[in-house]
C-alpha cells in the first residue's frame, strides 16, 4: 500500500521555540513526544523569509529569486510536491489559514483536489468612525501636520494619538475570537478531519498552514492558561499587540512588554501543538498513522528585538527567521537527531523518495533521505536569501529589489547585503545571536568558500533561468495589473 | 520622439479586443503597449549580474581571484 503524507507548516514558528529542540517552556507537549519516533533537525534552514520567499523552496524545492525577483509565489504548470503527488494518483487537500501569499493568485493551488485558502472573510481591523470621519480627520491632519516640526512634538503627537487609538478601541470590548485575524488550528484541524473522513483508503496528501504564532498574537485563553498566564484579558491582548506594532518608538521602550508578546506567541505554539494532537488522534481513528509520513515545519521564524526588530520583515536574515523546526516522522524509519545544518530546499525531494516517486527535473534540491536514515548528512553551504526591504510584495514594482543572501555552514555564516555592498560575517558556534561580526579580513579562506558559493548562487540564477516558467508566471501577474488598471479612474 | 514600428495582426482578434477593453483602454495600441510593457519591463538579470560582480569583487580584493 502506497504511504501518504501530511505536511503542517506553522508561520513563524523559530527552532528555539519547541521543546524538542530545547526550549524550556512546555508549549509543545504533543510534538516533544513525537520527536522520540522521529527525525528531528536542530538546524533546518529556511531558502528565504518572509513566507512568499520560504514557500517556493519548501513547495517547488526552488530559491525564490531564481525565477527572476518579480516572480511571486509558484510559477504557472511548475512543477510541485502537490502536482507530483497529484499526478501519483494521491488525494490531495490544503487547508491553509488565511495568509494572503498561499493563495491561488500565487499560484499555491496547483495540485490540489480541494484548496481553501480562508481568505475569505478574514476580519481586518478597520479604523473607527471617529478616527475616518472627515471633520475629526482633517482636524487630526493639522494637529500632526503642526507637531512634525519639532521631534518632540511629533513624539508628544505620536504617544497621544496612540492613547487616543487605544482608548476608543477599548470601548468596542471585543472578545478575543473576534480580535484575532486567522482562523485558529483548530478550525483547520477541522476541515482536515472532515476531509480525511471522507476519502476512503485511497493514498493522500495533506497541507495545513498554521497561523497561530503570527502576529498580532491572540492566542485562546485556553492556551495562555496552559503556559500559566491565567490573567491575560482581551484588552490587554489588544493593547499589547498595537503598542508592538509601534514603528514611532525604538527597541527600550519596545522591551518593556517583550515577555508578555513572547508569552501569547507560546501561547499560539501551545494550541498549534494542541491541535496537531487532534489531528493525529483522528489519523489513528481512520487507521492512517501507521501509512502516513509526518512532516512539521515553518515558513520561518519571529524576532523580538534581539537585532531591534519585531517580526519577520525582509530586511535582515538572522537565524531567529532561518532556522525552523523540522520533524520528519515516518512509519518505517528510525528515530535521528541531525545537527548538520539542511535546507528546506531538499524537504520536496527527500519526501518524495521517501514515497517512492520520481523527483522533478526542475527541483533544485536533492533527495537527503539516504543520509537521514543513516543518521548524518554530508555537510554543505545553505543558502536564504530574499529581497531587501520590500514592504508590499504585492506591487510588481516593489519586489525589484537587491539581495540580501545568507550563506552558511557549520559553523560560519556570512550576510551579503547587496544594496550597500557590505557584508558580516559571524562564528555561529560563539556567537548563535549574531552580535560580534569577525573583522573583516579574518578567517580569508573560510570567506572566500563562502563568498563562492554565494557567488555560485547567483550566476546559476542568472545563466539557468526557467525563461518559459517566468513568463507564465509574468503573464499571470498582468492579469492582476490589467484588473487594477481596468479599477483605476482614468487618467488624464 | 520614440521610433516606432508597424505590425499586422488579425482583424476578427482587433475588434474582439476593442470589444474587451472599453473603457479600460483609448485604443489597441495602448492596450499592446500596456502588455508589452509589463513583461518585458522586469530585468531581474541586470539586477543578477550586479550582485555578482559584486561578489567576485570582494573575491578579488582577498586575493582569490
Amino acid at each position: 500500500m502506497k504511504q501518504s503524507l501530511v505536511l503542517i507548516t506553522v508561520d513563524c514558528l523559530r527552532a528555539d521555540h519547541v521543546g524538542f529542540l530545547g526550549y524550556s517552556r512546555p508549549v509543545t507537549p504533543f510534538l516533544d513526544g513525537l520527536a522520540n519516533e522521529s527525525s528531528i533537525f536542530t538546524n533546518a534552514i529556511v531558502v528565504g523569509a518572509p513566507t512568499y520567499f520560504s514557500f517556493p523552496g519548501i513547495m517547488a524545492s526552488r530559491y525564490p529569486l531564481s525565477l527572476g525577483r518579480d516572480v511571486l509565489g509558484i510559477a504557472p504548470s511548475e512543477s510541485t510536491l502537490a502536482t507530483t503527488l497529484h499526478q501519483a494518483g494521491y488525494q490531495t487537500a490544503a487547508f491553509l489559514a488565511g495568509n494572503p501569499y498561499l493563495s491561488a493568485r500565487f499560484g499555491y493551488h496547483e495540485g490540489f483536489d480541494q484548496f481553501r485558502d480562508f481568505l475569505e472573510g478574514i476580519p481586518r481591523e478597520s479604523p473607527t468612525w471617529a478616527l475616518t470621519h472627515s471633520r475629526f480627520a482633517q482636524l487630526n491632519q493639522r494637529i500632526e501636520k503642526f507637531s512634525r516640526r519639532f521631534p518632540w512634538s511629533s513624539r508628544a503627537y505620536d504617544e497621544w494619538y496612540f492613547r487616543y487609538c487605544q482608548r476608543i478601541a477599548a470601548r468596542q470590548n471585543l472578545t478575543v475570537d473576534q480580535l484575532r485575524q486567522y482562523p485558529s488550528a483548530d478550525i483547520i484541524v477541522d476541515q482536515a478531519r472532515s476531509w480525511l473522513s471522507s476519502i476512503g483508503d485511497q493514498p493522500f496528501f495533506l497541507w495545513l498552514h498554521l497561523m497561530d504564532p503570527h502576529a498580532p498574537y491572540y492566542p485562546p485563553h485556553e492556551a495562555l492558561a496552559a503556559i500559566g498566564n491565567k490573567q491575560m484579558t482581551a484588552r490587554r491582548m489588544r493593547w499589547l499587540n498595537s503598542f508592538w506594532n509601534r514603528s514611532d518608538i525604538g527597541p527600550r521602550r519596545l522591551q518593556r512588554c517583550r515577555e508578555e508578546i513572547i508569552s501569547l506567541y507560546d501561547a499560539g505554539i501551545y494550541w498549534v501543538d494542541k491541535q496537531i494532537s487532534r489531528l493525529v488522534r483522528s489519523l489513528q481513528h481512520f487507521q492512517r498513522w501507521s501509512d502516513t509520513i509526518f512532516v512539521v515545519s515553518a515558513d520561518h521564524g519571529e524576532e523580538f528585538l534581539e537585532h531591534g526588530a519585531c517580526f519577520h520583515r525582509p530586511e535582515n536574515l538572522p537565524e531567529q527567521l532561518l532556522r525552523v523546526p523540522l520533524l520528519l516522522r515516518s512509519p518505517d524509519a528510525a528515530a535521528s537527531k541531525i545537527n548538520t545544518p539542511i535546507s528546506l530546499l531538499h524537504l520536496a525531494p527527500t519526501l518524495l523518495e521517501l514515497l517512492d516517486l520520481e523527483i522533478p527535473a526542475s527541483f533544485q534540491g536533492r533527495s537527503r533521505w539516504s543520509e537521514i536514515a543513516r543518521g548524518h548528512l554530508a555537510p554543505e553551504p545553505v543558502i536564504s536569501e530574499c529581497g531587501d526591504g520590500g514592504t508590499n510584495p504585492f506591487r510588481v514594482n516593489d519586489r525589484m529589489l537587491p539581495r540580501l543572501l545568507a550563506v552558511r555552514d557549520q559553523q560560519y555564516k556570512l550576510l551579503l547585503r547587496f544594496k550597500d555592498k557590505t557584508e558580516a560575517m559571524y562564528d555561529l558556534e560563539h556567537d548563535l545571536g549574531e552580535q560580534l561580526p569577525l573583522p573583516p579580513n579574518a578567517l580569508k579562506q573560510q570567506r572566500i568558500r563562502l563568498l563562492q558559493t554565494a557567488r555560485d548562487h547567483v550566476q546559476r540564477a542568472r545563466q539557468k533561468r526557467d525563461w518559459d516558467l517566468a513568463l507564465l508566471a509574468r503573464l499571470r501577474e498582468l492579469s492582476y495589473s490589467v484588473r487594477a488598471k481596468s479599477i483605476a479612474p482614468p487618467s488624464d | 520622439m520614440v521610433p516606432t514600428r508597424t505590425i499586422t495582426l488579425p482583424e476578427p482578434l482587433c475588434a474582439q479586443a476593442e470589444k474587451w477593453m472599453a473603457g479600460r483602454f483609448d485604443s489597441l495600441e495602448s492596450l499592446i503597449t500596456f502588455l508589452l510593457q509589463e513583461i518585458a519591463r522586469h530585468d531581474s538579470a541586470k539586477l543578477d549580474e550586479a550582485e555578482e560582480q559584486i561578489v567576485e569583487q570582494r573575491l578579488r580584493e582577498l586575493g582569490y581571484i
